[in-house]
């Protein structure tokens, strides 16, 4: 197990990382620049707190595919669905 | 291995087996060569037993007494409330299901006598909107309560026989399933008497599925008793996919699992995700009916659209998961009595994973006549005719496995034999379907009906003959073979006298009870054929039942060529299934003793007995005497050896009361619920009651869940065997991943329902429901630090600190609380503006989403409280697993705010 002294500097970041996000919307970009961007922090925040809080960097490689097909039905159906009607 | 004559060896496992000829004779009666040796009599069933009667009660009775004290018997009433026994479920499991088939036997009778003449609505027999209950009631309860409950009990029997494990990973939450299924059906029988149940047909389409155009109470009920159903098809898929994975024996690699067992892995796995996207699409659809949402209603931009995605999304890969486990059966009989190992073994098993993850991909080729593009239309079809083709390698797999073996005719054979061929007219039957311009033609004829009728009515054929396989099994008796046939023959005529005719009238509109009169003939015949059908099951229940009190005792293995692990242990079963720890370590399975298995970690041969073998499957029973525990005949020597207990300080539970109480408390807590509609209880005396059972329902549920997790309850001790592909993660870790990965999908279909509709209503049109995130972003640094602080509490349990654990523990129920405070706060605000679920679209994604997080937050923050209170007594410093599986639960809730926060705050 890492100390908590590592665990701190993650918590640090995700806490930065979350108001930046906030800061994106503020900052008058362009609506999809921004939408790209807040969406890339908060796939970024989740990775990190994945994995080192749920420590899967730890873990036998397979339960990281096993959330990943999980996600991966979630968003097919999320995308093709969104499709079908465009 | 491919081009052996019938009789040679069949499965994987016996390709290095030394075949001892003078140990391993099948014997014509069906028993079993005994050999044994060091004085022990050990195995004396089989082919010594055959008329005897002597042996099964006695020696179940002894095997229990050496187990378990406080067992009940299976002659009592009590055994069967508290029992957590995979084989117990089993038996449970099909006694239910069998009972749904009867009820929506009677049903389609009464459709069937309803179409024996085209009707108007004064002609008929039903009324109408009685005849569109029988309809939907019918379709739901044959595919979800019937169909898929009566194969997995197959599967709670059989899979952890055929995987060498004890039982499941997790007996009581498998108990749970159990009870959750019963529940949920009673529930749905109490929609009946609600005013009606759902009356919208078995696929629920919006927008008939909201309380608009379907009121009755209890249609909510029926939606409810679905939900519940779901609740145990996601316990029960997180319970086999661990055992599946983790509780193999030594050396029984995927690759040489038997093929029944393969088809239930790949259908717990379509079950993990399509369920979980179901679930997503009935707790909307209950927030619908009972909180007043707007998701599926007519103004919504695409209701009837997002119901179709959401509920095919779950629906096809539902054929697969009803009709696989029928596959299954079908491969372990065409082998057992062809005497052939199946032709191209791994190419039918890549065939079903293809089939399995295609499953997956083919959902709107139930959605040709909606207002989907071509360009999508095009891609399904074609995903739709390429997942015809790994079918066509199983069937042509099983034709010439029958080619080159030699056939033994046979109940179970007839039956599955016979679902092969109406599996042939039923597939191709539906390449019709799934090509687009037909489909225009077809879609909502009784081609359809008939076709998935000739499809899943189909499966059930190969299951019926799955239940007379592994009725001498399960009952240690053997069913009247001439009674079998003669079901057989009835059924197989009665099945094409029914359905058949339904393509020849297809153009009848489904659904409907009025048809040109020409297709008259056509309907009578099937409706005769549906009483021929129907009346086919009173000779097996007869057969059946008769024979499990009467009945000619078998030995392990009637089956000349059967070869899988069911049939090395005596029938039925005892308590703990093996004689020992089973190993396929040398290529066949054998039995090591547990106590040399759990010093040395391998076995050796010294100080072994050989001590029997079977019907093909050689076993060697690598053990030393005193392991003998399998039979009565053998207890004597067994408590006369001194080592015996050695092992025996695991003693694995096997009951528990509260599954039970479980399932009763979901009970009253869902009827309760049923009464609900726009978020408020009826007025009047009715109204007082559905609040008193919601309020009972939850307390039982809650106290009951409480007692389980206090209950102390050894389940099956994790042994060295194949755990491809999660390594030596302890089971509740896999399986708190897996009910993670179902909660993705989960979550993903709520946040997939989000972004469709808004996709539907304009994305950029959309205004977010909160006019200021910065409540949202204070909630996402309460969740963060909430995270944070259980990772501090993990470390200070394995730093043996107490007061350090529970201080942060209490950290994170305090932020917790805070987080529902805030948004509580910020709810109330949007209500004062007059922002309420029903106001628009926008408002019930975001109250509903929001809603189903902030569920997630306080179940997390009940558990919470049950880890500090146990935390304050010393719990978690020896074992912190409780802990660290909170955790990461609690982390997936933090991870699904990070995207609900940008997706409903800001963006």
């Amino acid at each position: 197990m890492v100390n908590t002294k590592f665990y701190t500097i993650i918590y640090v970041v995700l806490f930065v990382s979350a108001t930046i996000q906030v800061l994106v919307e503020f900052a008058g970009l362009e609506y999809w620049t921004a939408f790209g961007l807040i969406m890339v922090l908060s796939a970024a925040k989740a990775i990190l707190v994945a994995a080192y809080f749920q420590h899967l960097r730890w873990e036998p490689r397979s339960v990281t595919y096993l959330i990943g097909i999980g996600l991966a039905a979630a968003l097919a159906l999320t995308f093709a669905a969104s499709y079908s009607i465009l | 291995m491919t081009d052996e004559s019938p009789n040679d060896d069949r499965t994987e496992s016996r390709d290095e087996s030394d075949v001892r000829s003078d140990a391993t004779d099948r014997r014509p009666d069906g028993g079993t060569a005994v050999e044994s040796d060091g004085g022990t009599d050990v195995h004396s069933d089989g082919g010594t037993a055959v008329g005897t009667e002597l042996t099964v009660p006695a020696r179940k009775a002894d095997y229990e007494d050496d187990s378990d004290h406080d067992f009940p018997g299976m002659g009592t009433i009590r055994r069967w409330f508290v029992t957590t026994n995979h084989k117990d479920v089993g038996i449970l499991y099909i006694v239910t299901s069998l009972f749904f088939l009867v009820l929506g036997g009677v049903l389609a009778w009464l459709l069937r006598i309803q179409l024996w003449a085209p009707r108007t609505p004064t002609t008929t027999v039903l009324e109408p909107l009685a005849y569109n209950q029988a309809v939907s009631a019918h379709g739901l309860i044959m595919v979800f309560w019937f169909l898929s409950p009566f194969a997995f009990g197959f599967a709670n029997y059989i899979v952890p026989l055929q995987i060498g494990a004890k039982d499941l990973a997790f007996p009581r939450l498998n108990a749970l399933s159990y009870w959750l299924y019963l529940f949920s059906g009673i529930l749905f029988g109490v929609s009946f008497f609600q005013g009606g149940t759902f009356a919208g047909g078995w696929t629920m389409y919006a927008p008939l599925n909201v309380p608009t155009f379907t009121p009755d109470v209890g249609a909510s009920t029926a939606v409810l008793a679905l939900t519940l159903f779901v609740a145990s098809v996601t316990v029960s898929s997180v319970n086999f996919l661990t055992s599946m994975h983790k509780m193999r024996a030594e050396g029984l690699t995927l690759r040489r699992l038997p093929l029944f067992t393969w088809s239930i892995l790949l259908t717990v796995w379509m079950m993990l995700f399509a369920f979980a996207a179901l679930l997503a699409a009935l707790i909307i659809l209950s927030s619908d009916r009972l909180l007043g949402t707007t998701y599926f209603t007519l103004e919504s931009p695409a209701g009837s659209m997002l119901w179709a995605h959401l509920f095919w999304f779950f629906g096809h890969p539902e054929v697969y998961i009803v009709f696989f486990p029928a596959l299954g059966v079908m491969a372990e009989v065409f082998q057992t009595f062809t005497g052939r190992r199946i032709v191209g073994r791994k190419w039918f098993i890549a065939a079903m994973v293809l089939v399995a993850l295609q499953s997956f991909v083919v959902w709107m080729h139930h959605m040709f006549l909606t207002t989907i593009n071509l360009q999508i239309k095009t891609l399904f079809m074609i995903t739709t005719i390429g997942i015809s083709l790994p079918f066509d390698l199983m069937v042509f797999a099983l034709i010439y496995t029958m080619l080159k073996g030699k056939i033994q005719f046979k109940t179970p054979f007839l039956f599955v034999f016979g679902a092969l061929l109406l599996f042939i007219i039923g597939g191709i039957t539906g390449v019709f379907l799934g090509a687009i311009v037909l489909d225009y033609e077809f879609r909502g004829t009784y081609w359809v009906v008939a076709h998935f009728h000739y499809v899943m009515v189909g499966g059930v054929t190969a299951l019926v003959g799955g239940l007379y396989y592994w009725f001498p099994k399960i009952t240690g008796r053997m069913y009247d073979e001439f009674l079998g046939k003669l079901h057989f023959a009835i059924y197989f005529v009665g099945f094409n006298l029914l359905y058949f005719p339904l393509f020849v009238a297809w153009e009848t509109p489904r659904r409907v009870f009025d048809y040109a009169p020409a297709l008259i003939p056509w309907h009578q015949l099937a409706t005769i054929g549906a009483f021929v059908l129907g009346l086919s099951f009173t000779i097996m229940f007869y057969n059946l039942a008769k024979s499990a009190f009467s009945g000619e005792p078998v030995g392990d293995n009637p089956w000349e060529f059967a070869t899988t692990a069911e049939w090395a242990v005596p029938s039925p079963p005892p308590l703990e299934n093996f004689p020992g720890l089973p190993t396929y370590r040398d290529g066949s399975l054998a039995f090591r003793s547990e106590r040399r298995a759990i010093e040395g970690g391998t076995a050796t041969d010294g100080g072994s007995s050989e001590v029997r073998s079977d019907g093909g499957e050689q076993t060697d029973c690598l053990r030393d005497s005193s392991e003998v525990r399998s039979d009565g005949g053998v207890t004597a020597s067994a408590t006369a050896t001194p080592t015996d207990h050695d092992h025996d300080d695991h003693h694995a539970s096997h009951a528990s009361i509260w599954p039970f109480v479980v399932g009763v408390g979901t009970f009253l807590l869902f009827v309760g619920l049923s009464g609900m509609q726009d978020a408020a209880f009826p007025e009047g005396m009715m109204g007082s009651v559905y609040v008193s059972l919601t309020v009972l329902g939850s307390v039982v549920t809650l106290g009951s869940l409480v007692a389980m997790a206090l209950e102390p309850f050894t389940g099956p001790e994790l042994v060295d065997g194949e755990t491809w592909p999660f390594g030596d993660l302890e089971y509740g870790k896999v399986g708190m991943w897996i009910f993670l990965a179902s909660d993705v999908v989960l979550f993903g279909g709520f946040i997939g329902a989000y972004v469709f509709t808004r996709v539907a209503f304009g994305w950029t049109a959309w205004e977010p429901i909160p006019s200021n995130p910065i409540p949202g972003l204070m909630n996402t640094y309460l969740l963060l630090t909430s995270s944070f602080t259980v990772v501090l509490a993990l470390v200070a349990a394995e730093k043996k600190n107490k007061w350090g654990l529970v201080a942060s523990l209490t950290t994170t129920f305090v932020l917790g609380v805070g987080f529902l405070v805030n948004k509580g706060i910020e709810w109330d605000h949007l209500f004062h503006e007059g922002l309420w679920l029903s106001s628009n679209i926008r408002a019930s994604t975001f109250f509903l989403t929001t809603g189903l997080h902030a569920a997630h937050v306080i179940v997390g923050l009940i558990v919470t409280l049950y880890l500090i209170a146990r935390a304050m007594r010393g719990a978690y410093l020896e074992d912190n697993s409780s802990v660290e599986y909170f955790g990461l639960y609690w982390h997936f809730v933090d991870i699904v705010w990070l995207f609900l926060f940008p997706l409903f705050y800001i963006l």
